[in-house]
């Protein structure tokens, strides 16, 4: 029989989400990760600007709003700082690809040694649902109107590719939220970073495919559905690289 | 208060010898100023810096009006000639420095062959701090110890103690060639 | 006897012995040897250096450094100043305490490297969004200049605010006799992260703007009561009085001495925090001074607003303000000479 697990104290209380998001499973699975970690008690959160702002709302726990697009560079002063803190910088995709797609890139680049989870749901959510980088070809948003024409716009990024290819980070990996074997599976991607981050050997990033159903304008059953069967075809889930820990 | 330019190519050592003249001074507990032109402007080969020194408080730090210019190659000479103050000090260093090229009449130029000097002294590094020697001279405004003794000073704070005894006599040369 | 130091390793210096332990930046003329010393010296004193991809990057690793309670300094010049005020913005918003050190070149856009006064509009009124203040101290000598360091340290701690250090080119480039401050060992700030959420923080959709201004302006007022620096000389007998900071209030001081000599009644205030504005300054200077000149090095006159402000608040005769931008650089003393004797013959009109 299965139990109901107790919601982790750091982020028991309500959060603003719109119904149907896949930020408040996140958050979960992170504030569980650092409770099975024992690291509830020494977490620092730089968070990006758009929905994931909304972690500051709900959080207890040392958190900083960054300006848009800048939670790289200010997770990399904080870990600096506080080594021995535990750093997650808490983004979107527009806040980490496309205006702060400079401090994501460098702070991979330098391997940086905290934790960036980047929920990815194909758009701006917070401004109402306008393209950004991670929007797949052919998709409606407020200024994709006929569909993403990657012929102007270029195609969406695959960031944990990059650092995994690129860069020479401890951990990537991309995650799903649409379904509970992707839901664990994430964990098992969440928990992993953060286990790199303890031991020290590198910069470690979890990108999840969330849904947006207010966006999207599609029902949550129908937005869970449209990840597995057209986002994670651009998207491909799981870890690219793993370095071996310290 | 003096005033002094210290001009030439890069290389021939000019921002040091502005330094050691203001290091002499502060040595002799004088207020001091060393300025230099930078950024791009440094960049092309072409370097100067102003040194301002004397007991008064220096109120400007920048090129106004030199009582003294050295100049270490033709184009330094011609464009601060015109800056000199009259009845001001121009040192030439005579083995690449056209004196001719000097049409001012209401003031002193003095031309010291310092590369031909730093030869004959095994230094050849050492034009620059024989010309600093001639400036020390021709100031008037320190004795040739303690121009040494600043010097001295400063090269070993910089931890180039090792050629004391070559800059002291780089010195001398340029100090008694006046 | 204190050796020739150059002006921007003795700010670096300074910075260090005032308990700077983070610096994070993005080298630009003319204040890169800030950085160049910061470099190997932060590590010395186990310290954090970041060179930051780019200027924003560098104030929000300020930002992240000041949030743990770290002293944090960047230095930049006019253009990544520019790019800064994002960072400023939102030290002074989350009331951050950090130094950030503009060593100002002249011109508008990418400009140029001449040394110049020409962003302190910019400085004095907080280049970025919103309704904010940060302390601006004008240091006119390399001694200064260490010496304001460790009160911009102490002052943005006092009041946990952002301190701009707003020098010149020139003064970094420099090189003058200097004694350097102790070396201070301090403890962090105490309100810092540390993990476990010691110090807690109003959620942002708890905040109350409105509480939060009344709190702004009152600490605002207590800065402008208690830290407005200058250096005044003769003005209580005044005719004409010379306002000036930086380098060019250095010779402006020369100026107003050999004027004084040659006859003239000629004061001087050398403005030291452009922000607070020394308006107590003003309430010294002979009620029936005729006139205030601003010497400044930049094109369009910018000072001369504070001081035609301060003056109707605080001389009762209408009073005229003149102005002489000198661009870039440092104007001579018999520049300023020449800027005195345009206005008594007439021959400058006043702005205010």
């Amino acid at each position: 029989m299965s139990k109901a697990k107790k919601v982790p104290y750091l982020v028991d209380r309500p959060m603003s989400f719109c119904p149907g998001c896949g930020h408040g499973i996140v958050i979960r699975l992170v504030a569980e990760c650092l409770e099975e970690l024992e690291q509830s008690d020494n977490i620092v959160f730089p968070i990006g600007v758009g929905c994931s702002s909304l972690l500051g709302g709900g959080v207890e726990a040392d958190r900083l709003h960054c300006s848009h697009g800048r939670a790289g560079a200010v997770a990399t002063a904080i870990k600096r700082c506080n080594p021995n803190n535990v750093v997650i910088s808490y983004q979107g995709d527009g806040d980490a690809y496309s205006i702060g797609i400079g401090e994501t890139t460098s702070a991979a680049y330098r391997n940086e040694k905290f934790t960036t989870i980047i929920i990815n749901n194909t758009n701006y959510g917070m401004t109402g649902g306008q393209m950004s980088n991670t929007t797949l070809p052919n998709q409606k948003t407020n200024t994709s109107v006929y569909g993403r024409d990657c012929s102007v716009t270029g195609n969406p990024l695959r960031f944990p590719e990059l650092a995994a290819d690129q860069f020479n980070v401890g951990y990537a990996a991309r995650g799903s939220v649409h379904d509970v074997a992707n839901i664990r599976k994430t964990k098992s991607y969440i928990k992993k970073a953060l286990e790199m981050q303890l031991s020290g050997a590198g910069y470690s990033v979890v990108e999840v495919l969330s849904p947006c159903p207010t966006n999207w304008k599609m029902e949550p059953l129908e937005a869970m559905k449209h990840i597995s069967e057209h986002v994670t075809t651009y998207f491909p889930l799981g870890e690219f690289v793993e370095k071996e820990e310290k | 208060m003096k005033e002094c330019i210290f001009a030439g190519f890069g290389g021939q050592g000019v921002l040091t010898v502005g330094l050691l003249i203001s290091q002499m001074a502060t040595f002799k507990d004088y207020h001091a100023t060393w300025i230099p032109q930078y950024g791009s402007a440094m960049r092309g080969g072409t370097a100067n810096c102003t040194v301002k020194f004397g007991e008064e408080y220096i109120y400007n730090p920048s090129q106004e009006e030199p009582d003294i210019l050295l100049a270490m190659n033709n184009p330094s000479l011609v464009k601060f000639l015109p800056l000199v103050k009259s009845g001001g000090t121009i040192v030439v260093n005579s083995d690449l420095v056209d004196s001719k090229l000097n049409t001012r009449k209401d003031i002193n130029l003095v031309e010291v062959p310092c590369m031909t000097l730093a030869k004959e002294i095994d230094h050849p590094r050492g034009a620059n701090v024989i010309m600093a020697g001639a400036i020390v001279k021709l100031s008037g405004d320190f004795t040739e110890k303690e121009a040494i003794d600043g010097m001295n000073d400063m090269f070993r704070k910089k931890g180039k103690e090792k050629f004391q005894e070559l800059n002291t006599k780089a010195l001398s040369t340029g100090y008694n060639y006046i | 006897m204190a050796d020739m130091m150059k002006g921007n390793v003795a700010i670096a210096e300074a910075a260090i012995r005032a308990g700077a332990r983070l610096y994070a930046g993005y080298p630009i003329t003319p204040s890169t040897e800030i950085m160049e010393y910061m470099s190997w010296r932060m590590a010395e004193v186990d310290g954090v250096f970041v060179q930051a991809e780019s200027e924003i990057a560098g104030i929000n690793m300020i930002i992240g450094g000041a949030a743990c309670g770290v002293r944090a300094i960047t230095a930049s010049s006019g253009p990544g100043i520019s790019l800064k005020q994002e960072g400023m913005t939102t030290l002074s918003d989350e009331e951050l305490p950090a130094v950030v050190v503009n060593m100002v070149r002249y011109g508008n856009g990418i400009g140029t490297l001449y040394s110049a006064q020409c962003d302190y509009h910019r400085e004095t009124r907080g280049g970025g969004n919103g309704d904010y203040r940060c302390i601006v101290l004008c240091p006119s000598s390399i001694q200064e200049a260490t010496e304001l360091m460790v009160l911009a340290f102490d002052l943005a701690e006092k009041y946990r605010m952002v301190s701009v250090f707003m020098s010149e080119g020139a003064l970094g480039q420099m090189m003058e006799p200097c004694e350097l401050p102790p070396m201070r060992d301090l403890p962090r700030y105490p309100w810092g992260f540390d993990g476990k959420y010691t110090n807690k923080k109003i959620g942002i959709f708890d905040r109350n703007s409105r509480d939060e201004a009344v709190l702004l302006n009152e600490k605002y007022n207590r800065v402008k009561e208690n830290e407005q620096r200058w250096e005044a000389n003769s003005i209580e007998d005044a005719d004409y009085v010379l306002v000036a900071y930086g380098l060019p209030g250095r010779a402006s001081i020369g100026a107003a001495k050999e004027l004084r000599a040659e006859g003239y009644k000629v004061g001087v205030i050398r403005v030291i925090t452009a922000w607070p504005f020394p308006e107590k300054a003003f309430e010294e200077v002979n009620p029936n001074v005729k006139g205030f000149i601003t010497i400044e090095a930049n094109a369009t006159g910018q000072l001369i607003d504070d001081v035609a402000l301060t003056a109707l608040r605080t001389i009762e005769n209408k009073v005229q303000c003149y102005c002489r931008p000198h661009v870039y650089g440092i104007p001579s003393v018999k520049a300023i000479k020449q800027d005195f004797i345009d206005v008594i013959n007439g021959n400058m009109k006043e702005v205010y």
